[in-house]
């Protein structure tokens, strides 16, 4: 998936009009890079187009709230959870994991 | 004793100059900014001309960079001109405090008009009409395609208070924020409104101007098709001749501008340099027609009195109008009935031009360029020209300033603006 991270790395770097090089896995987009909520929205719409797959306009934030339940996520929305994001919205295109609906009845521990 | 309002910094862009240097150098020279429409193609459109502004990148004005993608060009144009304003007066956050400053901009009709959205659109509805297999507008079919094709953001370039808000997060401006959509005189109305903030007392500096950026297909077709539109393509300079009895409509631009308004003590208390006192404020509504003016002008007359009395001046005082001036027929002849109502005998001695002969219609932005060229008049004691003015209209009577810009010491000057829907606004500037 080294592919799907540098893909990442350059959409959050165009999103955000960064330099790619402040991109790193750990980079906390909006304590670090001034992300604002809009920028998200921007950053799927250029993912949906990148990997050619259909997101419904509402899965970025049902897959942050099943995430990071009542956590607050300045800190913790890094570019590894924007890949995350994208593999799984790469699975769910590809049929390899439950309906969205289903998946979000279980959140995980991270 | 009610404290003065100071104007101590102004930014400008205009299709006549970027900046209060360049812009005034081309004031002064009577120089035109309307060239052939180079933003899209318009073989076919009765009016190819406007007031284009050249070589804008939004990208050198705002902070963060990622704002650019935010804009429409009328609020970069808004940001670009608050900022330059701002570096002008000085001002810096030492000296007021976020929650006092306000914010106050004529806008017009943003974003969707903005030509990337339109063809956007337009591409949308194509291909849902191919995906039905069809040759009519169907709204789920374009929904498909328009989610699929738009970026989520596109949405924010459309919001008329747009422009506003991304100058009071520029400039760190708490106070009350206000975006006025009263057309063609919306910007005067602005900077009017802007005044009355600081008198009140809900704000001790004001961001005030207006912003418009209509040379677009939409704008220019739907001016056209009410027939308010030059159709002298051929010679673009000359196309804008308020006044001139061979006029044939106004010319659109696109520009801002942006002041700085500021409460008498606090510029004081900073030592600022002031560039003018912002004196009277008027304004009226016809409540008429919706596009034609009272022929009588009494409202129009009425606006030019209060904004004397506003700023305890009478008619003698005052050395230099610049015109609402929009080179339609109606316009000039009304605004001419105005003045002449409104300043009686002085009306025969005070020097008048309109500033938009150069740098054509800039609608919601007109009279916030144009209360800065009447302040430029102030300082340097010059009054602007009205170019193209050949042969006076024989019912335009005044001494309107024909082709070269002329000395003249001046106490106070006004500025007029009129609007679609029938305001009639004006403001009053002195010397300090």
């Amino acid at each position: 998936m080294d592919d799907l991270a540098t893909l990442v790395r350059r959409l959050v770097a165009e999103t955000l009009v960064v330099d790619a090089e402040r991109v790193g896995p750990d980079t906390a987009l909006m304590a670090e890079l001034g992300a604002e909520s809009i920028d998200f929205l921007d950053l799927v719409f250029r993912l949906e187009e990148e990997l050619g797959v259909a997101i419904p306009f509402d899965r970025w934030s049902r897959y942050l709230a099943n995430r990071f339940p009542a956590q607050p996520v300045e800190q913790r929305l890094t570019a590894s959870v924007v890949k995350e994001f994208a593999e799984t919205m790469l699975q769910e295109a590809a049929g390899s994991v439950p309906p969205r609906d289903t998946l979000d009845g279980a959140r995980d521990s991270t | 004793m009610n404290e003065r309002v100071a104007i101590t910094g102004v930014g400008l862009v205009t299709p006549i100059g970027v900046g209060a240097d360049a812009f005034a150098e081309a004031l002064f020279a009577g120089r035109s900014g309307i060239g052939h429409v180079t933003a899209f193609r318009c073989e076919g459109l009765e009016t190819r001309i406007a007031g284009e502004v050249h070589d804008f990148d939004p990208v050198r004005w705002v902070d963060p960079p990622k704002t650019a993608k935010l804009l429409s060009r009328a609020a970069a144009f808004a940001m670009a001109a608050a900022s330059m304003a701002r570096s002008m007066s000085g001002l810096s956050p030492d000296h007021v405090a976020p929650q006092r400053i306000g914010v106050s901009i004529g806008a017009g009709g943003m974003g969707p008009t903005d030509i990337e959205l339109l063809a956007l659109q337009a591409e949308a509805v194509i291909d849902s009409a191919r995906d039905i297999g069809a040759d009519r507008f169907d709204v789920p079919a374009f929904a498909r395609r328009y989610r699929a094709a738009t970026n989520p953001l596109a949405m924010l370039k459309g919001l008329p208070n747009c422009a506003a808000a991304h100058v009071a997060i520029q400039q760190g401006a708490r106070g009350p924020n206000n975006t006025l959509a009263t057309a063609c005189s919306a910007g005067t109305q602005a900077i009017g409104e802007g005044l009355r903030q600081i008198q009140r007392g809900d704000a001790d500096v004001v961001f005030a101007g207006g912003t418009d950026a209509a040379v677009n297909p939409v704008s220019i077709l739907g001016f056209s098709l009410l027939g308010t539109l030059s159709r002298r393509n051929e010679v673009p300079g000359a196309a804008s001749r308020p006044f001139d009895r061979d006029r044939d409509g106004f010319v659109v631009g696109e520009g801002a501008a942006m002041l700085v308004l500021e409460r008498e003590s606090v510029a004081r208390a900073r030592g600022a340099t002031v560039l003018a006192e912002l004196a009277g404020y008027g304004v009226t509504c016809d409540a008429y027609r919706i596009t034609d003016e009272r022929p009588d002008a009494g409202e129009a007359a009425r606006a030019i009195r209060l904004c004397l009395e506003d700023g305890g001046a009478t008619a003698s005082d005052v050395g230099y109008i610049n015109a609402h001036g929009t080179g339609t027929h109606m316009n000039d002849i009304v605004e001419t009935r105005a003045i002449r109502q409104a300043l009686g005998t002085a009306a025969d001695s005070v020097g008048v031009s309109s500033t938009k002969s150069m740098i054509g219609h800039l609608l919601a932005a007109a009279g916030a360029v144009e209360l800065v060229a009447a302040v430029l008049a102030l300082r340097r004691g010059l009054l602007p020209p009205t170019i193209n003015l050949d042969t006076p209209d024989p019912e335009c009577d005044l001494d309107y300033t024909p082709w070269v810009a002329r000395p003249r010491h001046l106490d106070a000057a006004l500025s007029n603006s009129f609007g679609f829907g029938g305001q009639n606004a004006c403001l009053l500037v002195r010397g300090w």
